[in-house]
């Protein structure tokens, strides 16, 4: 039984001790060409990020707001459910909604809008950011809810009696009381969308440049010595974007605590 | 407040439509396999006659039972193990086991490489490589589900009553302890289960060769789009089914260590480390 502990942590060992390797002169000369990568990567993942906690918080406060119990339990198992949907799947349910001759688009160009005559497409950053959500939104939602569900009623009803209309409570209350939350939320979700690699590969086949493509195709392609080390520096620079994420989510979700037990 | 109501309502309903959508119209999609307003099985039948499907299917199943094979075998003794003589090695294991969530699968992925390169080439052409990464990639999962199952019951004292009356270790795990963690075990079973089949990042890098059932549905999209809108709409109803056996498994649990029920299975994995644990654990995204 000890072996098989000493196992589980050896293969920890072997994925991550590798980056060690991958040295620090290596990642800077090498981190020119792919600088853009980054940029878009980070771009695209700050995007869905954002559009995924402002849509999610709404819906989340729409859905406490509601008054069937039934509904929020519903609710919150499908967001478990489909949080965990992603991958070669949603891609091509996506590619058949508002693929370019998806349904979706089809009944669109019938009233007269085809999205894809404004400049739109489905295998774009955008089109991603839209993927995205899918699974991004529900995890808000799961992510947000407690805290939400925290805003007590008594600070409401006490900030009315004092006079305060709604919007001054949300100002005065609501958001910064739930400001911590969120932010690590974002976090979460940015890290999420950053990593992602399946259902960009399978939508975009490498034409959007992202970090996770970029390493892909460097893997995929003949590797000659000197890339082996590009594809771990590009890895290494992923890992202190989510270090840096993560260190973020865990000062913001410190704070979370004062307000929320 | 009717205002409040509407907008309510509202943001709800559009959310809905947001879910409902895309599943709605690749049903569509593939039932009209381009014969528009025709609707017609066609797509799922001729899906289902493409070379290469049975195997690949086979391939996911194999990967997938020795990943859950695997993790019972590995993790469950450990669990125990550790409960019982070494709690102070539980936090360590603990934050070891959330590591696989804060690495990017790709950067595993990149690492794998280069250390099984020098491992011997029946190692790195075999299914089974595949099957320990998905190991280590459910274990934020796994772990917490078999260590709140553990944690809710009185495992000192079973283990002592039933070594008292003279049950060997072998019979004091199957009759005694298994039947109480029987539904943290079986959600670790599942959750590792679901992760491995829909896998792609680890399956289509490490082993192009013997493509995985993702890896072949990535590929089928060159034959056509209908046929893998259609097989995909199918491995999405596989998949959400598994997911709702878990959260079935979870809610069906008894109470949690701390004495307070618990309502899901999302908070049951969430309820067993409030500390160490980072919220994004509270789904599993099974592959982005």
């Amino acid at each position: 039984m000890v072996p098989a502990a000493s196992v589980m942590v050896e293969a920890f060992r072997d994925n991550t001790g590798s980056l060690s390797v991958s040295n620090l002169t290596t990642l800077v000369d090498s981190s020119q060409p792919y600088l853009h990568d980054y940029i878009s990567s980070l771009e695209l993942s700050a995007a869905a990020a954002a559009l995924a906690g402002v849509i999610g918080l709404v819906g989340t406060v729409a859905l406490v707001g509601s008054p069937s119990p039934l509904l929020r339990r519903l609710v919150s198992s499908a967001c478990g459910v489909l949080a965990n949907t992603g991958g070669v799947p949603l891609a091509f349910a996506f590619i058949g909604s508002i693929g370019n001759t998806g349904v979706v688009t089809d009944l669109l160009s019938h009233l007269g809008f085809n999205p894809y005559d404004h400049g739109f497409t489905l295998y774009s950053a955008s089109g991603l950011v839209i993927v995205y959500l899918y699974f991004l939104l529900p995890l808000t939602v799961l992510l947000m809810l407690p805290p939400v569900e925290a805003l007590r009623r008594e600070w409401r009803e006490a900030a009315a009696t004092l006079g305060a209309d709604s919007r001054t409570f949300w100002a005065k209350i609501g958001l910064p009381v739930l400001a911590p939350p969120f932010v690590a939320t974002l976090m979460v979700l940015f890290m999420d969308a950053f990593a992602a690699y399946a259902t960009a590969e399978v939508l975009t086949t490498g034409v959007v440049p992202l970090v996770p493509l970029a390493i892909g195709q460097l893997l995929q392609g003949n590797v000659v010595a000197g890339e082996v080390h590009l594809g771990d520096a590009l890895g290494f620079g992923m890992v202190v974007v989510v270090v840096v994420a993560g260190v973020l989510y865990v000062v913001v979700q410190r704070r979370t605590s004062r307000w929320l037990r | 407040m009717t205002r409040n109501r509407t907008f309510r309502y509202l943001t709800l309903a559009i959310l809905g439509l947001y879910v409902i959508i895309p599943m709605y119209a690749s049903v569509q999609f593939s039932l009209e396999s381009g014969y528009h307003s025709k609707l017609s099985l066609n797509a799922y039948t001729s899906a289902l006659a493409q070379p290469g499907l049975g195997a690949s299917v086979l391939t996911s199943l194999e990967v997938s039972f020795g990943a859950v094979a695997a993790t019972l075998l590995l993790l469950v003794p450990t669990i125990i193990f550790v409960h019982l003589r070494l709690p102070g090695v539980r936090t360590v294991l603990e934050a070891v086991s959330l590591l696989p969530l804060g690495i990017p699968a790709i950067v595993t992925v990149v690492g794998t490489l280069g250390v099984y390169d020098k491992a011997p080439d029946w190692f790195i052409n075999s299914p089974m490589i595949l099957a320990l990464l998905y190991v280590v990639l459910a274990l934020p999962y796994s772990y917490r589900a078999i260590d709140s199952g553990v944690r809710s019951i009185d495992l000192h004292t079973l283990v002592e009553a039933g070594r008292s009356m003279g049950a060997r270790w072998g019979v004091l795990f199957r009759r005694v302890l298994f039947p109480n963690i029987r539904s943290g075990v079986l959600a670790a079973a599942f959750l590792t289960l679901a992760l491995s089949l829909g896998e792609f990042t680890f399956a289509s890098l490490i082993l192009p060769s013997t493509p995985t059932f993702p890896v072949w549905l990535a590929s089928v999209v060159t034959t056509s789009t209908y046929y893998a809108v259609a097989l995909s709409v199918v491995a999405l109803i596989v998949t959400w089914g598994l997911l709702v056996v878990i959260s079935v498994i979870g809610s069906g649990r008894p109470l949690g260590a701390s004495g307070t029920p618990v309502a899901g299975n999302e908070e049951q994995l969430l309820s067993s480390a409030p500390a160490l644990q980072p919220a994004g654990s509270v789904a599993l995204p099974l592959e982005a």
